[in-house]
């Protein structure tokens, strides 16, 4: 019997050497080297300073915005703007795993970001001033032109699609850039992303109203590259949004990954650039029609930093969007409108077609809504 | 198949084996291998198999001629059209979650059971091989069926793909474009990719079955198996688990198709099909070594 017993041995100890493999690897992963202690300041001069030209990196993106989930391939169906909205929805809320490279070591802008997606990706593909836009579920390309001189990289083309995943150091740059007065910036304990040894700098906003709680910010110690964003909702322990390298190397991609050339049987659209990206002056009423509907549409911000509104008049022409039961799933009925409700972000949706859209309550948007005359929606509409 | 002609081979082998130390396990692996593929089940099961592509192939052929491409079905579905290479990418996709499954759970759910099933374990194992041994060739045997059934999915897409479709340069899912050659390398990529993420599966049978003197109850709890944790798999209630189920990875094939070839899946995958190996294979071990052998 007591053989016996000794026959089970290995079965019992195998499981239990893999269980130490699987905790220890990652430990030993993120086993940091020290960096030299920094304050907030020098952290934020290392990002300022930060000059990588060339990188080919993995990022995971994972929300948990307590929105409900939306099925994976929803942008595939439907049509129009419902599709449009649920495959940026999808991309904002879903999570993510995606590759970016990019090398301006020749001075020409180059930069691949692909989304990749369960059998289906989606591309982005700037070399110098052309941008495409690759969809292989959908089979579809878009190209379009950008104006020479613009550091517009990926916000060019209609946003809505992969467009709209942001690395990890561009989210970060969006987000240093509301830094003010109004924010608290403190360096954490040192991190590791992806590998390599990181300062953890914290924004803390000041202003009441808003409903970020904290953001985080891994910033890579030799590079000044941030590796990591971490959004933190107020009166939360979870993070409701998190975007990092999981790999990177700032060895030149290859150059061939910058040219892209349709393949055979995509839908190829070519697509103008608004007038306004174009002309970064401004002069928006010189424009064509449909420029100038657009630059009535542009969005108006009130308030700042980080509890400001951003209003937007979308038309009374609603019934595209509002009609989809996806629409019906998402949107909670209020006095006056409907209000889209997430952990980091509230947007009211008014019924004289305004959209308020801001990190503040439902109840700041709508005294927001309340407090902008309506006059300033566009008589040609 | 008969099962007494099975017994017979195998007896036969072992003997050899005796007599030939050295080369014993070799011999003995050999013996297996012949002995798997001149069962007539086995020349179904792959028969069923290709049988898949082929009719993949001849459904969109039919259809195409009537009305273009709608973009529904599954991934790749639509482009067969243009490239008939395709179609083995099309049949994996369509094989991975159920018919593999179950083809690869009647293999490796048969190789204890089966012997013991049919009288001939005891035979095989007063000849002198060792239990260890034993399972060892039976895994090996059963991993080679797991090989031999991607390859003839994958052979038999691209044959037919070839005969009723254009064959040219293959778009990548990133959009970009390669030649057949490397198309070719990537398909056996794939077969590779697939059949590594059947081991885990394989295991659990080779381990199920040492514990029953039913095959069809080995073979059907290894299917289950494979179903049950492919339902959790797509609870996204339960994602804390997805990482450490044996099916998670099944369909990552697909990252063989980007430009550049993303090889980290094909890693996880390894890593977690090579953890269940090991787990399996040490439970399946700790069992076959204690248990009396009755028939």
């Amino acid at each position: 019997m007591a053989q016996k017993f000794t026959k089970w041995i290995p079965a019992a100890v195998v499981p239990v050497v893999i269980a130490g493999v699987v905790i220890a690897v990652p430990m030993a992963a993120n086993a940091t080297g020290s960096l030299p202690d920094k304050s907030a300041q020098e952290v934020l001069a290392l990002v300022a300073s930060s000059n990588v030209t060339a990188l080919s990196a993995t990022f995971e993106q994972t929300s948990n915005l307590g929105l409900p989930q939306l099925p994976t391939g929803t942008g595939a169906q439907g049509s129009g703007s419902t599709a449009q909205a649920a495959s940026a929805l999808e991309l904002l809320t879903g999570n993510h795993t995606a590759r970016v490279y990019a090398d301006s070591t020749n001075g020409a802008e180059n930069m691949r970001l692909q989304v990749l997606d369960s059998m289906a990706e989606r591309d982005v593909i700037r070399s110098g001033s052309d941008v495409w836009l690759y969809d292989s579920k959908k089979q579809t390309a878009t190209h379009a032109t950008l104006p020479a001189k613009s550091d517009a990289a990926t916000s060019a083309p209609d946003a809505g699609d992969a467009a709209s995943t942001l690395t990890p150091d561009q989210l970060a740059a969006k987000l240093l850039a509301a830094v003010t007065p109004t924010t608290t910036v403190t360096v954490g304990n040192d991190l590791s992303v992806a590998g390599r040894s990181a300062y953890d700098l914290v924004l803390t906003p000041q202003a009441g109203d808003t409903l970020i709680g904290t953001v985080s910010i891994a910033v890579d110690g030799s590079t000044g590259l941030p590796l990591s964003v971490t959004i933190v909702p107020k009166g939360s322990a979870d993070p409701a949004f998190t975007t990092a390298f999981t790999s990177i190397s700032f060895d030149a991609p290859s150059a061939d990954l910058f040219a892209f050339t349709p393949p055979a049987g995509t839908t190829v659209t070519e697509q103008a650039l608004p007038a306004e990206m174009a002309k970064p002056t401004g002069e928006a009423g010189k424009g064509t029609g449909r420029s100038a509907g657009k630059s009535a549409d542009r969005p108006v911000v009130t308030g700042t930093g980080w509890s400001s509104i951003v209003e937007l008049n979308v038309g009374t022409d609603q019934s595209a969007l509002t009609g989809s039961p996806l629409f019906a799933q998402l949107m909670t009925p209020v006095e006056g409108g409907s209000v889209f409700s997430t952990s980091l972000v509230n947007v009211l949706l008014t019924t004289d077609g305004r959209v308020f859209a801001g990190s503040v309550s439902a109840e700041a948007l709508k005294a927001a809504a309340a407090a902008a005359p309506l006059a300033a929606a566009p008589a040609a509409k | 198949m008969s099962p007494s002609n099975s017994g017979v081979a195998s007896v036969a082998s072992g003997a050899a084996a005796a007599a030939a130390r050295p080369r014993a396990g070799w011999s003995f692996l050999a013996s297996e291998l012949v002995l798997l593929f001149r069962r007539r089940r086995t020349w179904v099961l792959l028969a069923t198999l290709a049988a898949i592509p082929v009719l993949v192939a001849v459904a969109v052929r039919l259809s195409t001629a009537r009305a273009p491409g709608s973009g529904r079905g599954p991934a790749f579905l639509d482009q067969i059209t243009q490239n008939g290479l395709f179609v083995s990418v099309v049949a994996l996709t369509i094989c991975v979650p159920l018919f593999l499954p179950l083809a690869v759970g009647v293999v490796a759910g048969d190789t204890i059971a089966g012997e013991a099933g049919a009288g001939t374990l005891r035979y095989l194992l007063v000849a002198p091989v060792g239990r260890i041994r034993l399972l060892l060739v039976k895994f090996a045997a059963a991993i080679a069926f797991c090989l031999a059934a991607t390859v003839v999915i994958t052979a038999a897409g691209a044959l037919i793909g070839a005969a009723l479709f254009p064959v040219g340069p293959v778009v990548l899912l990133s959009g970009d474009t390669i030649g057949v050659p490397d198309s070719i390398v990537r398909a056996l990529l794939i077969a590779g990719y697939v059949t590594v993420s059947l081991a885990g599966l394989t295991a659990i049978g080779l381990f199920v079955s040492t514990l029953t003197d039913a095959p069809v109850g080995a073979m059907a709890a290894t299917v289950v198996v494979s179903i049950v944790a492919q339902v959790l798999d797509s609870l996204p209630q339960l994602d804390w688990l997805h990482p450490y189920l044996f099916t998670h990875y099944w369909l990552g094939f697909a990252d063989l198709l980007r430009q550049p070839v993303e090889f980290s899946s094909f890693s996880s995958n390894a890593l977690l099909q090579l953890a269940y190996v090991l787990i399996f294979g040490s439970l399946a071990i700790g069992r076959f070594t204690s248990k009396d052998i009755l028939s």
